[in-house]
């Protein structure tokens, strides 16, 4: 069996959790603590993953990252970085479907956390910064670090984006889900149980991983 | 919880992004490499072609399979493809008109032809199109003539055959030739129309359909604007309609038609 897909499928998936991490962590403590004009629609516009057909996710983004499209022209002429049909274009999908799942859990867990203890902080002279790092995010970190194990295996089992994104394109950009795909539509099913057995063993254990981590919180 | 934990975890997480990062894409021997986008019926056809060539010449052959549609919109939204096989040539005019091939390269690589499919079992015997109009043909099954190339074929030949009218009523639309076969098969209709690539298959008589009836079905192939293997794409269709390429696909059903 040629373990290339297996291993773009643990590249894109971890280089995705932490760009997800990452955005999320903001977009999380934005929704958690403050309140501004609109902010409903950025709620809408970050869950709206979880909802809508992968493919159309993955239309959406082409559209917009594509050679013509205005960020993929813009990545283009100024960076010279082409997203799509590169594994870097399978990261894209990874990170705004797997998004939504990180987010929240994180802001559930931000939400949770007594305000009482940050202030008490902010009057003993520590700053916003130091208070989020040192109280904030410890108090939070359950709840954020099962967030990130979701959206990684969320990440891992992206198809429908995915395959609009970075294409088909075995040894460049076929993913573990994808190559399954492949080898169902070919009728072979000797690889298709073998690559469906190891996805499944490890969603498993991810999932297990996470009930674990948050028993007897949510 | 300790603060060095979490630090901890994003440091082991960095150092296997690390190490994946080092992991090479899969390494392509020889010369040359080609990428091509085929629709997902070729897939078997392909597969043994692109192996007899890849062992002749030094040259990797890569084939993303996927459905036609989706592939065009890949290409059009620059997709890296050198060739592009597309189940029907309308979607390779279109591609054309917007400048996205390389002008003078379309070549119809197999012409498709339709059967009357009729389910062994229900023991009817079907005589041609005229056939179905009895009421004893339940239900016939055809792929959906808003944008299946045999759809449109098999809804032009009930029309030729004047029995479109009285048929109407009794259609069962299947996504793609494959599903109306299925529903053949399966026994949930009695008969239906579909390619004849697909139709040999346990369960199933099958009989020609007269092509004259209707327009024909054309799978073309053509050369995408921007391919850097311009060389071996060329080499790689010479041999794909040459005679032993020509032998595998119509091994699979695909008849390239002569003088193409």
């Amino acid at each position: 069996m040629d373990l290339f897909p297996l291993f773009l499928t643990l590249k894109v998936s971890l280089v995705s959790a932490v760009f997800t991490v990452t955005i999320g962590l903001s977009l999380a403590w934005l929704a958690a603590r403050c309140d501004f004009p609109g902010k409903w629609i950025l709620d809408v516009i970050i869950m709206q993953p979880l909802v809508i057909p992968p493919t159309v996710l993955g239309y959406y983004l082409l559209v917009v990252l594509g050679k013509y499209g205005p960020v993929g022209r813009f990545l283009n002429d100024v960076f010279g970085i082409t997203l799509v049909f590169t594994w870097k274009g399978a990261v894209v999908a990874a990170v705004v479907a797997s998004l939504p799942l990180f987010v929240k859990p994180a802001r559930a867990a931000l939400e949770g956390v007594d305000r009482n203890l940050e202030n008490a902080a902010r009057l003993l002279g520590k700053t916003e910064w130091q208070i989020f790092r040192t109280i904030t995010i410890p108090l939070a970190w359950r709840g954020i670090v099962a967030g990130a194990v979701m959206a990684f295996a969320r990440a891992t089992g992206e198809f429908g984006a995915t395959l609009m994104v970075a294409g088909n394109i075995p040894g460049l950009t076929q993913t573990l889900p994808i190559a399954i795909y492949d080898a169902v539509q070919m009728g072979d099913t000797t690889l298709a149980n073998t690559m469906v057995a190891i996805i499944t063993m490890f969603s498993m254990s991810v999932l297990y991983f996470v009930n674990w981590l948050t028993r007897g919180k949510y | 919880m300790p603060g060095g934990r979490p630090v901890r975890c994003l440091a082991l997480l960095w150092f296997c992004i690390f190490l994946l990062a080092t992991v090479p894409p899969a390494t392509f021997a020889g010369e040359g490499r080609l990428i091509v986008a085929a629709a997902s019926t070729l897939s078997f056809a392909l597969r043994e072609v692109a192996g007899d060539f890849e062992e002749e010449t030094d040259v990797v052959v890569i084939l993303s399979f996927g459905s036609t549609g989706k592939l065009a919109r890949q290409i059009e939204n620059g997709a890296p493809f050198d060739i592009f096989f597309a189940a029907d040539d309308a979607y390779i005019d279109e591609l054309d008109e917007k400048g996205l091939l390389l002008p003078g390269t379309k070549r119809v690589y197999a012409r498709g032809r339709i059967v009357l499919a009729v389910n062994r079992d229900s023991g009817l015997v079907v005589k041609g199109l005229k056939g179905l109009a009895t009421p004893a043909v339940e239900r016939i099954s055809i792929a959906n003539p808003a944008h299946a190339p045999y759809g449109i074929a098999a809804k032009e030949a009930l029309i030729s055959a004047g029995v479109w009218d009285e048929v109407e009523k009794r259609l069962v639309y299947g996504e793609n030739i494959r599903q109306a076969l299925q529903f053949v098969q399966t026994g949930n209709v009695t008969a239906g129309i579909v390619s004849i690539s697909v139709a040999d298959v346990p369960g199933v008589d099958y009989t020609i359909i007269d092509d004259s009836l209707h327009g024909p079905i054309d799978q073309a192939v053509a050369l995408v604007k921007g391919t850097e293997a311009q060389e071996e794409a060329v080499r790689f269709l010479n041999h794909l309609f040459g005679p032993e390429g020509r032998k595998i696909m119509k091994r699979y059903g695909f008849m390239i038609p002569d003088g193409l």
